[in-house]
């Protein structure tokens, strides 16, 4: 956790040293000035190097203040959590268009209400997934004409 | 110029049709009800609720996010009083008296005089609309390419700078949504950046999808730190009025810090934190209660509510004639309004001025429902209270989802979401402020359109962009914006020094 500081600005470094290599190979323009479309992405880029340097500097001088809510996000129960949910959620695109609307919703939104709010108390979860599901769905597709799957 | 009348009744004709009033208590319902959700803001509640408004005809949507937004301020308000936990920071100033109140037994009073004070400075605020609306609009018809880049370059310098003791983030933030909003195709060349193959790219990162992701997806997960946490212990709430006495306190500061939100609404970046906070040293240094004030004076209440209201119609000032967003939830609003075909600015009210005046007038009759539901219905509102989080998060990352699937119909968006889930986590967990993110990259592409369109016509290089006094007048003001808080910084410290100084020099020759 102690090098955890570090990482942020320095993703940030190197988010810009990518972003304008990037930039430099860009095609150029068949139409006008070919390096129309790099001058304002290389604008952006120097400047988001020169921020990113700065607060890894700063970080590097002061320190970065002690932070209980990442060392919170490691905890075995938040970190369980978190990425459940993650990888729910992509699940959960993977079948949205495959099974449809309906059962990947209930699925989803079961298995995510199996996973925050516990297992003892799987009568409620099943009661929402269920009637919520059908709630979303009608309001959408009825109320809003939005077609889903 | 002025007040125009003919337009203001014509916007009250269509306002007071029966769909765009349903609409209107519509989103004053929903909006207090999301507003009131421990953790969530203004922003989350159009955000979550951006979808509710696709296939509408714009008039009405825009009425409906209208209201949605300074519904969840009002609603904002009532969670800070009852348990201590504000939705947003433009709440948070509702917690140093409000929840003392509560906790005294007057938190029905308090409800009552946070309701007041928001109607008062919303009507105020609605009024000052009315007059500054149109000379604005008019004056940024005046605009160019290079001033509308340094308009946009002041607004993102604003909001960064308001980031107080985190700029250096801000800017970061700022970078990052410049960034992202250079992804997709270059309209102007027809060259693909930063697509890597990938067709869905081609039309860039749907803001939606990147505002839905942070502040939905983002805040679910940075919620779920505290989910175990034992629930805050509400308070009950008592009758919902105040006495004579408490009235005679607060009629005449009302009065005051209407104009004053209004006003640190319509400047960029300031919003419903500043606002609030501001009117909240203001009328603890001028009260003859102010011994009273963080330990339950219904000043230190009534003061910024009146102003936070007032912030969020001032807000929409410069939104609608200009195009700029002045805050993290008006940054939203603009992204929402693309999104249906609307570009906000002066323009706007040339070519559909029924819909602003529509808009405005809908502010009015939707401030004067607030404040009857606040006071008749609140009672059952704060059940909403009892919702547990762990089945309300499942709840709002299912209608994120579903939301972002209806504005492209693309799964894709589904893994973007994710993505910019986890990036808005981190953004929190790391202290950054979302709003300039936001705002760059709404503003990103009119700026890089701008800049470009700047350049074109011009012999002398960037010369253009110094060749007005407009332009020079933005400049100088970004500069002063970013040097502001290091200005103020070294007066404070002189000031400090100063005192320390007096001190010792009056104990030596004690």
């Amino acid at each position: 956790m102690k090098y955890a500081q570090y990482g942020m600005p320095m993703f940030f470094v190197l988010i810009s040293l990518i972003y304008f290599i990037l930039t430099i190979n860009l095609p150029e323009a068949s139409l006008g000035d070919p390096n129309a479309p790099r001058y304002f992405p290389l604008m952006v880029s120097v400047f988001l190097f020169v921020v990113s340097l700065s607060y890894l500097i700063q970080v590097i001088r002061k320190g970065e203040k002690d932070n209980p809510e990442l060392k919170q996000l490691f905890s075995k129960r938040i970190l369980f959590l978190s990425i459940s949910t993650l990888v729910l959620g992509v699940i959960y695109s993977f079948l949205f268009l495959r099974i449809g609307f309906i059962p990947s919703t209930i699925l989803f939104l079961g298995s995510l209400l199996f996973v925050v709010n516990g297992w003892r108390k799987w009568i409620t979860n099943i009661i929402v997934a269920v009637i919520f599901t059908f709630v979303f769905w009608y309001a959408f597709e009825k109320l809003l004409h939005i077609s889903l799957p | 110029m002025g007040i125009d009348l003919h337009s203001i009744m014509q916007g009250f004709m269509t306002v007071f049709q029966p769909e765009n009033l349903l609409y209107v208590m519509f989103g004053g319902f929903l909006g207090t009800i999301v507003g009131m959700l421990p953790g969530l803001g203004p922003a989350t509640a159009v955000a979550v609720l951006i979808p509710v408004t696709f296939g509408m005809d714009p008039t009405s949507a825009l009425i409906l996010m209208a209201t949605i937004y300074y519904g969840a301020m009002y609603g904002g308000s009532v969670s800070s009083i009852l348990l201590n936990t504000p939705g947003d920071g433009s709440a948070v100033a509702a917690t140093f008296d409000g929840h003392i109140m509560a906790k005294q037994g007057k938190a029905g009073q308090a409800i009552a005089a946070c309701a007041i004070g928001s109607l008062v400075g919303g009507l105020i605020a609605v009024f000052g609309f009315m007059i500054l609306v149109k000379p604005l609009a008019h004056f940024a018809l005046a605009f160019g390419p290079a001033e509308y880049f340094w308009l946009m370059v002041f607004t993102l310098s604003m909001v960064v700078s308001l980031s107080i003791g985190k700029m250096n983030k801000g800017f970061i933030s700022m970078g990052i949504g410049l960034l992202i909003s250079t992804i997709g195709v270059d309209l102007q060349t027809g060259v693909y950046r930063y697509t890597f193959d990938i067709p869905q790219l081609s039309s860039g990162i749907g803001l939606l999808v990147v505002i839905i992701g942070i502040y939905a997806v983002g805040e679910v997960l940075y919620n779920y730190l505290t989910i175990d946490k034992a629930k805050a212990q509400k308070n009950k709430l008592g009758r919902v009025w105040i006495t004579k006495e408490q009235w005679k306190r607060i009629k005449w500061l009302m009065l005051r810090h209407g104009p004053i939100g209004f006003v640190s609404g319509i400047i960029p970046g300031s919003g419903g934190s500043a606002a609030s906070m501001q009117s909240y040293s203001i009328e603890k240094q001028i009260s003859k209660r102010r011994d009273e004030f963080g330990k339950g004076a219904i000043e230190g209440l009534a003061a910024p509510e009146t102003s936070n209201n007032a912030a969020s119609v001032g807000a929409m000032v410069p939104l609608l004639t200009m195009g700029i967003p002045s805050s993290g939830t008006t940054a939203v609003m603009l992204g929402a309004l693309i999104m249906l075909g609307l570009q906000p600015g002066p323009l706007l009210f040339k070519n559909d001025p029924n819909m602003v005046w529509s808009l405005i007038d809908s502010m009015l009759v939707g401030n004067i429902f607030l404040f009857l539901i606040n006071i008749f219905m609140v009672g059952m509102f704060v059940k909403i209270l009892d919702t547990p989080p762990k089945i309300l998060y499942p709840l709002i990352l299912v209608l994120a989802f579903i939301g972002t699937y209806t504005m492209n119909f693309s799964v894709v968006d589904f893994y973007l979401l994710i993505i910019f889930g986890i990036i808005g986590l981190f953004l929190k967990l790391f202290d950054f402020p979302i709003a300039p993110l936001i705002l760059a990259l709404i503003v990103g592409n009119t700026m890089e359109q701008n800049f470009r369109r700047g350049l074109a016509p011009s012999d002398d290089g960037f010369g253009i962009f110094f060749g007005s006094p407009l332009s020079i007048t933005l400049v100088c003001l970004t500069v002063l914006s970013v040097f502001y808080p290091f200005i103020i910084k070294q007066v404070q410290k002189k000031k400090n020094q100063k005192n320390i100084n007096q001190d010792e020099n009056m104990q030596a020759s004690d």
